[in-house]
Parts: C-alpha cells; structure tokens; sequence
C-alpha cells in the first residue's frame, strides 16, 4: 500500500482501477439478491412453496426446464471465451482478430438473451406467484439487464474497433468490456446452478 | 490571535462546559431511578442495567474529568511549542488492553444474564395468545391451558379484544409462569410492557414467545412499541396482574358471558380446588 | 439556497451560475455539495421543530396522526440522506485533493455527475407531501409490510434513496481512486491526513453497502408495484428478510454518517493543541476496525424480533466499543501535554468528543441485549442516536465549516458568534436530547404521535422541546456570522490556523487547480515540518 511516487503510476490506469471497484459495487449488488433468494429459500418450509387453490386453478406450476437454460449457458460461457480472445488479439496488436472476437461475442450475447425472453413465454408461473416466482424474475431479470447493459458495451466497442482506435497499447475499453463480460458470465453460472440445479 | 482578553472568557467557557457535563451527571444518576421491574425476568435485566450504567458513568466520569483537566492544565500560556510526542507502544496497547476488558466483562454478564431470562417455562405454564392488529390487541385464554388451575376437560377460548379507543386489558395471575405467544396477520407490531423491562414483536408469517413470572399485582400499562402506521400510538392496553383466585374469577364471568353456561361449569369447577 | 453568497473565482466568460452548473471542479462541487446539504439540515431541522411541537403536551393535536407519521420519517430521511450522508462528499470532494496535494479528483465529470444526482433525488423525495397519500411515512427504515401500504409516496421515496445510493456508490469509487492513485510525490498511506482516511474508510463501506441497499430497495419496489412476494409470508416470503437486507446496509451507514466527522475532529485537535494526533497508526486502524466491524453488527437492530443469534450479534456489538475507545484516547492523549487553545473550531471539536463520548456509553445499553429488550424502540434509543449524529456528527460539521471557512471562502467567520453559537447549541442539544434517556427508561415509545396524560411524560417533553427551539436559535448567530463574512473582503493568509496539512500551503481560496507548488512531504504534517525545519523535534 505504501507507494511512492507521483499521480498516474505505473500499471493500471484510474479508469480501469475505478471500473474495478465499480464491477465490486455491482457483486454486492447481486450479493444482496441472492442473499435474499437463500434467506427465503432456506425458510421456507417447502420448495418450491406451495401454491393456493386458486394458482392451481389457473394453471400455475412451479417448475423450470434445464434444456434451454443449459444450452444458454454453453452460448454465454463460449462469449466469454470469443471475448477474451478478442483481448489476447488486440493485446498481440492484431485488429483484425479483435473484430472477429468482438463480433462474436455480441452475437452470441443477442443469442443468449433472445433464448432467455423465449424462456420466459414458456413458464407457468409469474412474478407474483410465491416467493419463487419472485426471485426468479427478478434475478434473471437483474441478470438479462446487465447481459444487455454488457452487450451495449461491446458494440460501443465494436464501433470503436472499426474506426481503428485501439492499439497493442491502447485498448483499455476491450479490456473493460470484457471483465464486464466475464462478470456478467460468472453471475450467470451462479444463477443457473441455484435456480435450475440445486434442487 | 487568542490574547489576554479572550483568556477570561474562555475560562468561563470551559466552566459552562464542565458545569454542563456535571450537570448531565447530576441529572443523569437522579433520575435514572428507573428500571424496577415486576417480573423475575425484569429484575435479571434490572441488575444489568445497573451494572451498565454504573460502568457506563465510570467511564464518563474518568474520561470526562480527564478531558476537562486537560483542557484546563494545558491551556496555552505562552508561544511555546509543547513536546512532540506521537504515542508508543505501551500507551497504546494500553488503549486497546482497556476497552477490550471492559466490554468482554459486560459481554459475559449480559450472557450469563440472557441464558437466565431465557429459561423456557414448563409445559402447564398458563398461556395467553396475543394478537396484534391495526391498530388494537385481542388477548385469548384457552380455558384447558389455564395454568396451575386448570380443567384438562374444560372447552372453548375466551378474549378480550381492544380498540385504539378503548384500551384492552391482559389479565394475568400474579407468582407463576405465563407463557405469552405472539402473532400479527397484518404488519408488525411489538409487545412492549414497561414493566416487564421487555418487548418482543409481533410477525407476520411467525409466532414468537416469551415467558415471565410477575410478582406484582396491579395495573400496569403497556403500548405497541413498533411502528404499525397511522395509529400507532394508540395502541395501549393495560396490564392487570392479580391474585389466582381474582384471575379464575375473572376467567368464570368472562366464560359465562362468552361461551355461555355450559362453559361457566367447567371454567368456576376449577376454581374449588 | 445555492444562489446566496457564491464567492467569484475567475468569473469573466460566461455568466457565475452557468460557470456553478456546469463546474467539474472539486472545490466548486464541493462548495454545491454544502449549500446543498446545508439547506436540508435546514429542512429536516424545521421538521424536526413540527415533531417536537407536536410533542412538547400530553394528547396534542397540532398535527395529525398520519401526518406525524410523514414528518417524523422524513425528518429522518432528510437529515441522513440528504444531509448527514452528502455532506461528508462535499467536505471530502473540497478537501481531500486539496489534501493529497492532487489539482482535482480522479473523475472530475463523474464527480459532477454525483452531485447532480442529489437535487432530483430531494425534490423527489419531498414531491411526496403534494401526491395523494402523503409523503413516505413508514419511519427512514420503511419496514415491511408496513411499507406495503402506504401510497405513491413511499414509491417516490424508494426511488429518490436508490438515486441517491447510486450517486454516493459511484462517489465512494472517485474517492478512492483519488486517493489511492494521485497523492503528492512523499505522501505514503500512512502519512496522509486523518480526514482523507476516514473518508477511505467511508468510501469503501458505501461501495460495498449501499449496493444491498439498492437491492433491498429494489425488492420492495416489486413487492409494491408488481405483485412480489419477497417480504409477503402468504408467499412463502418472509417479513424479517427487509431487515436483514436493510441493516446490512444501513448499519454500515451509521458508520458512514459518523466517520469523516471523527477525521475532522482529528484534524482540529492537534492543531489547536500544537501537537501531533497521538497514536495516528492506532487510530487508521481503529477506523478499518469499525469499518470492519460495522459488516457483522447488522442484527443488532433487530434483537426483539425472536430470530436472531443474539450471543453472536451482542458479542460483535460490543467488540465495535474497542475501536470505538481507541479513539477516545487518541483524542484525550492529543489534548494532553498540548498547549491549547479555545477558536470555535476547537470548542466544537471538544464538543464532539464529549457528546460521542455519551452517545457510545448509552449504545452499550443496546448491545447488553437483555437491556436492549427493556430499551429498544423506546426513547433512548432516540437519544442515542442524536447523541452521535448530532453531537457527533453534526458537531463535526460545524467545527469544520468554522475550520476551513477561511480555507473555502477567504474569510474568518466572527468569533465571539461562533462561541455563542456553540453554547447555545451545546446547551440546546443537552436540553433538547438528555431528557430522551428518561423518556425512553419511563417507557415512551419512539415514533408514537401523542401520549396520553396519564403516561407522565409531559414534562420531559415540553424540555426537550425548549432545547430543540434553543437549537434553532442557535442558528441564528451562525447565520449572521456568515453573512457578516461575506460583506469583508477575502483578506484571509494561507494559514491562519498554523496547520499541518497540504490545503493550507496554498491560497485562500486555492487557485483553479490548487497549486503552484508543494512542501516535501515527509510526515502526515508537512506543514508543520516547513514551520520547524530548523528547529529539532523528537518525533
Ligand atoms: C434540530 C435538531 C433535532 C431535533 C429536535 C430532532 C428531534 C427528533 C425526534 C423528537 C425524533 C423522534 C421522532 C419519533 O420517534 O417520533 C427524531 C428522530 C430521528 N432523528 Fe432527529 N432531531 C434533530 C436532528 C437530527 C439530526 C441532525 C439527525 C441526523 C443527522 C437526526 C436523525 C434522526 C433519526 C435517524 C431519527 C429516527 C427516526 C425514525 O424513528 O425513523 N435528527 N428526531
Ligand atoms: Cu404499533
Ligand atoms: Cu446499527
């Protein structure tokens, strides 16, 4: 901690040192999520809860395919790869390869998130059926906005790579992109493996 | 900037000061006459508060009249720079060492005391069902779970239920266990008797429970300590603790009026024994 | 509020306001920040004023049951969200640059952008007294359910606070790039000014909490908008999961509101003793200990709910008293030895460590949990919360307002004002808050709108409420004070006070971009090693 010397040193730039603790804000953010997705799941005397004659009625059931969800995973997890390989490209100075990875990524990003919405149409429950229904909707929801947040990103940076402005040593915003990308990714995982596994 | 002149007055200044603290502590210790309690359980935290507070004024008393001797002793006096001196080991291991003793003793006698308040009461303990709601309370005795009295055959509950007009009173009979359960369909609300030196909320989607042997008879009022909306507080109710026999009384008329005769056997046959 | 007084800088292009609106500077931004929060101090005082009206009788009816409601909460809302929280951001935006020797803060235009952040938040927040319903009124901790019911206000109110937490989040991270990356050549961590490390300590709480604020609050928004079942149990949800979410953050908070005001404190002493801060290490880490700490009280706040792991909860509760008492000795052992010397600043910095000093004895009440039963929601509580945010805090503020005016504006603000400005205010704050303790220990319930005769409580009411009016007279000499200020010229020297620190090695006030050029560093009083550099010290 004790450095020496005067303002920008050597190493990390501001920006990135502040997108950092930004990224840090933005776990505990969903820490506070999930938190309260275990505190009611831990609670809660059956899980899914049960549900009123009424539900029922409806046709409500508290249930989640694992296919498609599964299949997303594999397509996100695979964005994070294409991303990075984008940095490694534009790290060895080669553009052409960063676009490539960049394209990519935001694709299958689009992909991702057009897989979840159709997800979404073939649930039977909503919002405000039980404790579940809520957290569900609300962490994927949480989730699909940063996905989205996250692809905006890339394609900002995508525009940016096509008009030539990153170099072997100047790419801050890849790298940015792309840690924001691999949150995204790792926050996905984490859903996936409460909501859809842990039974 | 700070010359002779101003010296008088900010030696009336430091008066005000520590006359205003001394006068802090006067009114502090005079009318902290307060806990008391009527309950076992109220005079286990009775003890404790005193003990709190008496380490508590220690300490103002130590590190108040340290202050206001250092800002007297070491009033400037003339230009001179004082000796530069920036703590060291001792000192502030020290500042660690003390404030770490002080709160492990009070920690371990605010356990100790915890376990003792507790102690959960046995089974036959009378128990009142207590029903917070916006914005009054409903107190319900069921007549087989009446405590040291009670008809294992007798049937059907009795309640009193309030309005924030009209105060409800609790019954409870005086020298045994009354078991208190806890429970609120709307928001929250709190259980919060003076004189028992305890509270306890009333939660949706949970029943809590707390168990007390009061060893005063009287009235004794009470309110909902937990912010419940617009009438909030007129949530009161009194407490009325009395003998047994007043209490079986009580429960008779009470299980006369509600329940009708059938009940008033069963309910008045315990009261021979 | 903002558009009394503006000091000119370099005002010859464009017209002063538009240069104030569209600033990026960190003194500028941080001079908007005080205006800002000073008017809601204002603001929640005047609230504060109808709250104490409305109790100084048994069964008054000065204002309404349901509008009680509305003025207490967001008295409360008011004074920490608007006031307590953001004033720390404009003392540490004007001085911690200044501090580090740095021309500005890491990200100037983000820096604006926190700060426009507040205005739509506070208007928002206060739009609720013009909406059907009313304004939020379900107390600064909106528990739930109850928070479930109340109308379009408390929705306005949700959202102002998540604005308001997203402004202070991204503040804490300019806040800490500042100071972890752009401090004068010499300055290590450990020789920076005791301010700049509590606001690293608050900074980083705010990062990492208000974020589970934002959460909690966003949880309650679909509880009440979208049918969520989050805090309802007939869906499975569970009541006491808000107050988890909530302390977890808002204990944090209290931290928050309290720590750069211990900094300032510690910037006052040593200068009016003419001594170091004594135990300047012991103190950095007392700061991270109770900012440590502060992540696993949280419960502390919720011992009468029956579900909570109370020896845990008390154990850590009590544990936060040793950081805690570490600082009353530093600030006892820097009196000590010194030569002291009584300016307002000082008066109020003495203020604070004897009214902190209270408001840490009465906390301990709390963490004892079986007197927390007797005590809890009750007025004591009330008074424990006062005695260190407003003879904590509130203290503080005002002794750095009178420290560093000369630094801010150039000018001194009048002395024999400020002293009656602080006795006045000190004996206020006593009147107004010391009665509360046996208020609380007579059973009076907090937040309740009327008592009845019988209770026996008038009295100690009608007291306080003559101390809280005293408060607000005490205003008043302040007020005329600044004024008289800004009619003299700014004839103020660099450094008035024969302070230590960087802020004072240039003008009053600093140049665009702060300074020409710097003192070695060499210690965490640099300036003080340029007035004594002949003369040998032991250090
Ligand atoms: C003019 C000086 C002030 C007066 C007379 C005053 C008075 C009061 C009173 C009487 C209450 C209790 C309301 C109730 O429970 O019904 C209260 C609550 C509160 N006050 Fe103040 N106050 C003052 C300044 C402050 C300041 C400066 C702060 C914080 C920086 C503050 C923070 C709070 C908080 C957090 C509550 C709790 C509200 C709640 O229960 O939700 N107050 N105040
Ligand atoms: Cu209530
Ligand atoms: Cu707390």
């Amino acid at each position: 901690m004790a450095a020496h010397g005067t303002a920008e040193r050597q190493g990390m730039t501001n920006s990135m040192l502040g997108f950092i603790l930004f990224l840090a804000s933005e776990v505990m953010f969903f820490g506070g999520l999930f938190a309260a997705y275990f505190i009611a799941r831990a609670d809660a005397p059956a899980w899914p809860p049960p549900l009123t004659p009424e539900q029922i009625a409806e046709g409500v059931h508290l249930e989640l395919e694992v296919l498609l969800p599964a299949i997303s995973t594999g397509i996100l997890v695979l964005s994070s790869v294409t991303m990075q390989y984008a940095v490694w490209q534009i790290q060895k100075g080669n553009q052409g390869g960063m676009l490539w990875g960049l394209f990519i990524s935001l694709a299958l990003g689009i992909v991702f998130l057009a897989a979840q919405l159709y997800d979404y149409t073939q649930l039977h429950f909503r919002a405000d059926d039980t404790i579940y229904g809520t957290t569900f909707y609300t962490l994927t929801g949480f989730h699909g906005a940063h996905v989205a947040g996250g692809a905006l990103f890339i394609a900002v940076v995508t525009v940016r790579a096509l008009g030539g402005q990153f170099t072997a040593e100047n790419h801050e915003a890849v790298e940015a992109s792309s840690m924001y990308w691999h949150f995204v990714d790792v926050v996905w995982i984490a859903l996936f493996t409460v909501l859809y596994i842990i039974k | 900037m700070l010359g002779m002149p101003l010296r008088r007055r900010l030696r009336l200044l430091v008066a005000t000061v520590t006359a205003a603290l001394l006068a802090l502590l006067a009114t502090g210790t005079a009318s902290a006459i307060q806990p008391g309690g009527i309950t076992d359980e109220a005079r286990l935290m009775n003890d404790l508060f005193w003990i709190v507070t008496i380490a508590g004024l220690i300490v103002f008393g130590l590190v108040g009249a340290a202050l206001v001797y250092a800002m007297i002793r070491y009033r400037r006096q003339n230009d001179e720079l004082p000796p530069q001196f920036h703590g060291g080991g001792k000192i502030e291991a020290a500042m660690v060492g003390v404030p770490v003793l002080i709160v492990i003793g009070l920690f371990t006698i605010s356990m100790i005391i915890l376990v003792q308040i507790d102690d959960k009461a046995e089974d036959e303990a009378l128990t009142i069902d207590v029903t917070g709601f916006q914005f009054s309370w409903q107190f319900a005795y069921n007549l087989n779970d009446l405590g040291t009295n009670t008809d294992p055959n007798a049937e059907g509950t009795i309640a009193v239920i309030g309005t924030p007009a009209n105060d409800p009173i609790l019954y409870m009979p005086v020298d045994e266990p009354v078991e208190f359960l806890l429970k609120s369909n709307d928001v929250i609300h709190s259980f919060y008797v003076k004189d028992f030196l305890y509270k306890l909320d009333l939660i949706p989607g949970r029943v809590n429970s707390f168990t007390v042997t009061a060893r005063e008879t009287g009235d004794f009022s009470a309110q909902c300590a937990e912010l419940c909306g617009t009438n909030h507080a007129l949530m009161r109710f009194i407490v009325r603790v009395v003998e047994r026999d007043e209490f079986d009384a009580w429960v008779a008329a009470e299980a006369a009026r509600q329940l009708g005769d059938g009940a008033l056997v069963s309910a008045s046959g315990t009261q021979g024994d | 509020m903002a558009t009394v007084a503006v000091p000119q800088l370099s005002g010859y292009h464009r017209p002063a306001v538009l240069d104030w609106i569209m600033t990026v500077d960190h003194k500028r931004l941080g001079i908007l920040y005080l205006y800002f929060t000073l008017f809601f101090f204002a603001v929640g005082g005047i609230l504060a004023l109808l709250v104490r009206t409305q109790l100084a009788v048994a069964d008054n009816s000065f204002v309404g049951n349901d509008a009680y409601n509305q003025i207490f909460t967001m008295h409360a809302s008011a004074m920490l969200f608007l006031f307590i929280i953001p004033v720390w951001a404009g003392f540490g935006n004007y001085l911690v640059p200044l501090q580090i020797g740095a021309a500005d803060m890491a990200f100037p235009r983000i820096n604006a952008l926190s700060f426009w952040m507040l205005p739509p938040a506070g208007i928002l927040m206060f739009a609720g007294f013009i909406v059907d319903g009313g304004a939020a009124d379900g107390g600064w901790t909106a528990y739930s359910p109850l928070a479930q019911q109340t109308g379009v206000g408390m929705d306005m109110w949700i959202i102002a606070v998540i604005v308001l937490g997203m402004s202070s989040t991204i503040g804490a991270a300019n806040f800490l790039v500042t100071m972890f990356r752009m401090r004068a050549p010499g300055m290590t961590m450990f020789r920076m000014p005791i301010f700049c490390w509590t606001m690293l300590v608050t900074a980083l709480l705010q990062l990492l909490a208000t974020p589970v604020l934002a959460a909690a609050l966003v949880m309650l928004f679909i509880d009440r908008n979208y049918g969520g079942q989050f805090f309802d149990p007939n869906g499975g949800g569970n009541v006491v999961l808000w107050q988890n979410v909530f302390w977890f953050y808002s204990h944090p908070a209290v931290y928050i509101m309290i720590l750069p005001g211990m900094g300032i404190v510690s910037e006052i002493l040593p200068v009016f003793s003419r001594k170091p801060l004594f135990g300047y290490k012991a103190f950095v880490f007392a700061t991270i200990g109770i900012g440590g700490l502060g992540f696993s009280v949280w419960a502390h706040h919720m011992f009468t709910t029956g579900s909570v792991l109370l020896p845990f909860f008390g154990f850590m509760t009590f544990m936060i008293g040793v950081p805690t008492g570490v600082k009353i000795f530093n600030w006892l052992g820097t009196l000590w030895g010194g030569s002291i010397s009584f300016p307002t600043p000082m008066l109020f910095a003495i203020g604070f460590v004897s009214m902190f000093l209270i408001g840490g004895i009465n906390g301990t009440y709390s963490a004892a949990v079986p007197v927390d039963f007797a005590l809890h929601d009750t007025y004591f509580v009330v008074a424990h919360i006062h005695y260190v945010l407003f003879g904590g805090s509130v203290f503080a503020v005002f002794g750095g307002l009178y420290y560093w005016f000369p630094k801010i504006w150039g000018r001194q603000l009048n002395e024999r004002l400020g002293k009656l400005h602080f006795v006045l205010m000190f004996v206020g704050f006593n009147v107004a808050f010391f009665p509360m303790h046996m208020l609380g220990l007579d059973g009076m319930p907090r937040r309740i709108a009327v008592y009845a005769d019988s209770a026996g409580w008038e009295a100690l009411n009608m007291l306080s409420t003559g101390g809280a009016f005293l408060i607000a007279v005490s205003m008043i000499p302040f007020l005329i004070a600044v004024v008289m200020a800004f009619m003299r010229p700014k004839d103020q020297p660099d450094d008035p006070w024969e302070a230590n620190t960087l802020e004072w090695a240039t003008t009053s006030p600093p140049p665009d971009y702060n300074f020409d050029s710097l003192p070695p560093v060499r210690s965490e009083r640099p300036l003080f090693d340029a007035r004594h550099s002949g003369e040998e010290q032991g250090h």
